[in-house]
């Protein structure tokens, strides 16, 4: 009992969670830094000129109308998508070409797909254990006990043999939450992780985001669920066109939004 | 909350006249007037051919020319006294059949009961066999449950011991049924001699077996960032693909020994392996490639955000649905290649096809009118391993749950 306690500890919480939650949010480190990102397709300029520094245990929701970059950002910031020009440093680690700074980035960084992407031929077990095993190299028997507590946080202990095509979105989606928290990151990128649920289960995803965040996890999370923002997030981004607009806590977004289009965007959706 | 009780009632039935038989039979044989004319008149042609056909099979048909020369048919000139080399073969293919009942419940039980029949009529058939060599035969049954018994012991359950002792049997069979130099009792046997379904059956076995690696290989390396391995994968994919099987294994004959040592004669049966073999990994390399190519983008990229590497990615997510996806098109290979291996006769090779000409040929002119009853035979024969196949891949693919997604 005093084992599996200790895992626990060690395992599913960052180390210095207390030590997180403790101090102000301005005396925290920066744990993503981007200065002056850019990114095009072909000749089309998807992100321009972001900047955006976000501290160890922030959570901020970024927000804004479709093509506006916000997912292409996010993306940039475990690789997925390449950043053409300026800079990303991730827990004081350069966002490089080199393979063994990706490998170290790729470690840090845990996402949530639109689409979950679990992968359809293994069982639930298999998809959360198989990074730990492949990549950290932790022993199956670990992994599995690990992987059982993680199901356990987001829920879902009882599906663990079964196989993704049998479950219902909201429960896909937490396996895939836990799937990418099995490789305990530091930081974590929700790509509207609720936009392809039907809506009794948003909730349940939304539970299992409110839980991470209350753990002291840094979290990215793209999303248009404004109640979530509200509770949750430290500041929110709105995004327009490719360039970050807007900036701060939900209070002033929702409240006294300095620009027009945050404005305007606000009221189409609210 | 009412409602809900209301739908829990017993709905009411569908109108008589539209289930069962007679229902079946309305809807589908005689909507119309038209189409009761058409029905019927159909229906007296099939009885025609019916009653012709079964007339011919049992009362015209001479099947001697089948059973007088089961050997011939079953393994070719092989020589009479090593007859017992392939029957042990059977035997342990036998006992595979056995474990794999075990196993894999009905599936493997149809097969096992299917060829220990087979078996028991080919023993007991009128024919010139000695009686050692029907004994064998006879003992096939008795594998088949020893199979059954020792599955459980052996530790059968676990895949990796499964893939070694298939593999082992079929190695152990080749080196049987070819011989090895210098053992006594396992002298080598001319490879011209292997023939009848069994040359068939192991240019299947050898192609199905190495094309697959090949294919995943290839398809692999036309994938490649490299662009040495790229290319040469692409070249020798369209080359191949390109040119009809006749073609490339009349230049396996003819133009490949001019690269050989001039004092080393290699068999057509070595030359008719590797063509086949190479000839279908080409076809099986594309399979694979269109069935990776259908893998959703986002498995790759959940896969990297996890920190797998690429070849990670590739063999643990992208190629096993790849392959899972394209089941039926990598069974209809295999059927494709198994029927192909009657063109090996181009090469001076005598498969089944090859024996059934040689007997309706015989100088004795004694089965020169049979020639319905020989292919009828082969066609059946050809049918029975073809539709196995189809029917395990169907098997397979419930299993897997294709298509519930």
């Amino acid at each position: 009992m005093t084992e599996t306690n200790l895992m626990e500890e060690s395992v599913d919480i960052p180390a210095d969670k207390e030590t997180i939650l403790a101090r102000p949010l301005e005396e925290r480190d920066d744990i993503i830094i981007c200065e002056n990102v850019h990114k095009w397709f072909d000749d089309f300029c998807a992100v321009r000129d972001v900047s955006m520094r976000v501290k160890r245990g922030e959570v901020v929701v970024i927000f804004g109308p479709s093509g506006s970059g916000k997912s292409t950002f996010i993306r940039m910031i475990n690789r997925l998508e390449e950043h053409q020009s300026g800079r990303i440093v991730i827990d004081g680690i350069e966002m490089t070409n080199d393979a063994r700074n990706l490998d170290a980035i790729r470690r840090e960084v845990g996402m949530v797909f639109q689409q979950f992407n679990l992968f359809p031929h293994m069982t639930v077990i298999g998809n959360i254990t198989l990074a730990p095993q492949r990549v950290r190299h932790t022993p199956q028997r670990e992994a599995e006990a690990m992987a059982l507590r993680l199901l356990e946080r987001v829920g879902i202990p009882e599906q663990a043999n079964k196989y993704p095509a049998e479950l219902s979105g909201g429960q896909q989606q937490r396996v895939a939450i836990a799937r990418a928290l099995a490789m305990r990151p530091q930081i974590m990128l929700f790509d509207e992780p609720t936009s392809a649920l039907d809506p009794e289960m948003i909730k349940e995803v939304l539970d299992a985001m409110r839980e991470l965040a209350a753990t002291g996890m840094t979290m990215l999370c793209v999303t248009h669920e404004m109640g979530f923002a509200r509770e949750v997030a430290d500041r929110m981004a709105f995004f327009d066109e490719g360039a970050l607009v807007e900036l701060g806590t939900p209070e002033q977004i929702f409240n006294s939004p300095k620009e027009e289009r945050t404005q305007m965007f606000l009221d189409q959706i609210l | 909350m009412s409602a809900a009780v209301t739908a829990n009632a017993t709905p009411p039935p569908p109108p008589a006249s539209t289930v069962g038989y007679i229902g079946w039979l309305r809807k589908n044989l005689f909507s119309s007037w038209f189409n009761s004319i058409v029905t019927v008149v159909l229906a007296l042609g099939l009885a025609w051919l019916a009653v012709n056909v079964v007339g011919w099979l049992i009362f015209t048909a001479d099947w001697e020319v089948i059973t007088s020369r089961v050997p011939l048919y079953l393994v070719g000139l092989y020589p009479a006294e090593e007859y017992w080399r392939p029957q042990v073969c059977v035997l342990l293919i036998s006992a595979l059949l056995g474990m794999s009942w075990r196993l894999w419940g009905s599936t493997a039980r149809v097969f096992a009961v299917g060829l220990g029949a087979v078996i028991f009529v080919i023993a007991v058939l009128p024919h010139e066999m000695a009686l050692f060599n029907r004994i064998l035969l006879l003992l096939n049954p008795v594998t088949i449950g020893l199979g059954y018994v020792a599955a459980g012991p052996l530790g059968l359950r676990r895949p990796k011991r499964i893939v070694a002792v298939s593999i082992s049997i079929v190695v152990v069979s080749m080196l049987l049924i070819q011989g090895i130099e210098g053992v006594p009792g396992l002298e080598p046997v001319n490879p011209q001699d292997i023939g009848g379904l069994m040359l068939n059956l192991l240019l299947a076995l050898f192609g199905i077996s190495m094309s697959m690696p090949i294919g995943i290989a290839l398809a692999l390396g036309r994938s490649s960032n490299l662009p040495v391995v790229k290319i040469a994968c692409i070249g020798f994919i369209e080359i191949v693909r390109g040119v009809p099987l006749i073609t490339l294994l009349f230049m396996s004959r003819h133009i490949l020994p001019l690269t050989f040592p001039e004092n080393i004669q290699v068999s057509g049966l070595y030359l008719a392996a590797i063509t086949i073999t190479l000839f279908s990994s080409a076809y099986m390399a594309e399979n694979v490639r269109g069935g990776m190519a259908a893998v959703s983008p986002g498995q790759t990229e959940a896969a990297r955000a996890l920190g797998l590497r690429g070849w990670q990615t590739t063999l643990l997510i992208t190629l096993p649905q790849g392959l899972q996806n394209i089941i039926p098109a990598i069974v209809g290979q295999f059927i494709s290649l198994f029927k192909d291996t009657s063109l090996v006769f181009f090469i001076g090779m005598l498969d089944i096809v090859e024996m059934g000409r040689s007997a309706l040929q015989d100088s004795s002119l004694a089965f020169i009118d049979n020639g319905r009853e020989v292919y009828l035979f082969i066609a059946v024969v050809f049918w029975v391993f073809t539709f196995s196949m189809s029917y395990v891949s169907r098997r397979i693919e419930r299993a897997l749950g294709v298509g519930k997604r």
